[in-house]
């Protein structure tokens, strides 16, 4: 199989950006990744988007993006993962290059979450869970959240109080980074205080809703050797689906991300220890049982270890950086690039591994990126 | 529009009833009427008709607007195990929310899930409610 780099990433900061649409943010991104891959010319183009659809009333964004931008000719594909789309992006960016199908793939996540007032994006993005199943009958996904944290409460015997230590502890983090969402400090009382979304989840319990772009190039060993971007090699990328919430025997665990890392642990020899990493914590609940999954902390009493993780959200994770859905798996890529080869806002990480973990709704899919140093 | 009629229409038994898919290969039993085991996938399975009565597992009391739910708010979302065994998640209507208890009997009801704008469909559904003690 053939290697693959990260030849170069860009990424916007996320906000709500009303003066510009997909587009324009997309255009930013593409622009600034190409200059910085040093590359040719570009084999294969690969979008994500959650939202395009509902919220742009687009189809087939990867051409529209093409002819937009005025980009040469080439295969252009969206994909749709729902949350974790822009790992997804990446997943088959890699799958390509393995493949041998290319040698240089321009990955772009673009999301504008903001061009219906809130309550409308709200009923698009439940449209991760089971439309005729679950949706139709009135569940959204913070619901399932909420009743996952009572759970996890409830086994575990443990408070909420203890349970703000991880939303706290992104909005620290976010305030170094860059192209954070929420730049700002928060404290235990004012999570807790916070208007309520499904109880116990409140506002800061979750992610905001923002719009964002970020984009990568990644590039064969050819390639990447002629442009001197033998750095970081993604080692692999690998994704699985679980079943719906209700059909679960253990709400409180995530066996789709269990069994994702344990074939990344048989299949390099990596220890968790070694690596920087991007979570997926687009509710202060998962962020706990995720950390537990990946054998960062001990089953149970992740809140304990909280203050102490160093290389996890560097950038402040969905809570503080955002969650532009479909960019979302892009940006985490990119943020890990950064610290390990860069440095964030004083923070950078000297070690072997860098992974990032994606998923839709709680664990209904979830994807990981393992990248790995090589020089 | 938001929604479609004949998705609706098609579904209508999961609806307006409690099914359960119950699987002849391997032995589990699972909320709404599919034509595939959720568990194994195996074709191999009947719809049974559930009593439709069973306990709050859990809930949430939940204020996560959208623009078909927002005339409803707050709705109580549970998770009930059936009499049979099996697991559902659901809306839970007519009770106040303080008062709903984990272990709290339910049954279920047709009720409004939701409406289409002005002059679209009402579409209703089964929800669960306290089981009403009779003396
Ligand atoms: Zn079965």
């Amino acid at each position: 199989m053939r290697d693959v780099y990260i030849a170069s990433s860009s990424m916007i900061n996320i906000s709500r950006h009303f003066n510009r649409g997909y587009k324009e943010l997309a255009g930013a991104v593409v622009k600034d990744v190409v200059e910085g891959a040093s590359v040719e010319q570009l084999d294969y183009m690969v979008v994500s988007s959650m939202l395009a659809e509902s919220s742009l009333n687009q189809l087939d964004l990867a051409t529209i993006l093409t002819q937009h931008l005025g980009l040469k000719p080439m295969p252009a594909i969206r994909v749709d993962t729902g949350e974790s789309s822009g790992l997804a992006a990446v997943e088959i960016a890699y799958s390509l290059i393995t493949a041998g199908r290319a040698d240089t793939v321009l990955v772009v996540g673009v999301e504008k979450a903001t061009e219906f007032p809130t309550r409308v994006t709200n009923r698009f993005l439940s449209k991760v869970l089971d439309y005729e199943v679950e949706v139709l009958r009135n569940i959204t996904p913070p619901n399932y959240a909420a009743l996952i944290m009572k759970e996890y409460m409830k086994k575990y015997r443990v408070s909420r109080e203890e349970l703000t230590v991880w939303p706290v502890k992104m909005h620290d983090n976010a305030l170094r980074n860059p192209y954070a969402q929420l730049k700002f400090k928060i404290t235990p009382s004012k999570v807790l205080n916070a208007i309520k979304i499904s109880e116990p989840i409140t506002l800061y319990d979750m992610f905001p809703i923002g719009d964002g772009a970020a984009a990568l190039i990644l590039a064969s060993s050819r390639v990447a050797r002629k442009s001197g971007k033998e750095v970081l090699l993604v080692r692999d990328v690998v994704s699985a689906t679980s079943r719906p919430l209700y059909l679960r025997d253990d709400i409180t665990r995530f066996e789709s991300l269990a069994t994702l890392i344990s074939m990344l642990r048989r299949k390099y020899g990596f220890r968790i220890d070694d690596a920087v990493c991007e979570i997926h914590d687009s509710y202060s609940i998962y962020a706990y049982i995720i950390l537990e999954e990946l054998g960062i902390a001990r089953r149970g009493a992740s809140y304990k270890e909280v203050e102490n993780l160093v290389y996890v959200n560097v950038s402040g994770g969905l809570k503080a950086r955002g969650h532009p859905f479909g960019a979302t798996g892009v940006y985490q890529v990119s943020e890990v690039y950064n610290v390990m080869v860069k440095g964030v806002g004083g923070v950078k990480f000297d070690g072997a591994f860098g992974l990032t973990h994606s998923m839709s709704g709680p664990d209904y899919n979830s994807r990981l990126c393992l990248l790995e140093r090589v020089v | 529009m938001r929604s479609s009629i004949s998705i609706f229409w098609r579904r209508k038994d999961s609806y307006y009833k409690v099914l359960l898919t119950r699987c002849k290969r391997c032995g589990r039993a699972s909320f709404f009427a599919r034509d595939v085991c959720p568990y194994c996938g195996s074709s191999d399975v009947s719809i049974v008709k559930s009593s439709g009565r069973g306990r709050v597992v859990s809930y949430t009391v939940s204020y996560f607007r959208t623009d078909s739910n927002e005339e409803y708010l707050p709705l109580v979302i549970a998770l009930v195990r059936l009499d049979e065994g099996v697991y559902v998640t659901g809306e839970l209507r007519d009770v106040e929310p303080a008062e709903v208890r984990e272990g709290m009997e339910v049954e279920a009801v047709l009720r409004r899930y939701s409406s289409d704008d002005p002059y679209g469909l009402i579409y209703y559904g089964l929800k669960f409610i306290p089981v009403i003690k009779r003396c």
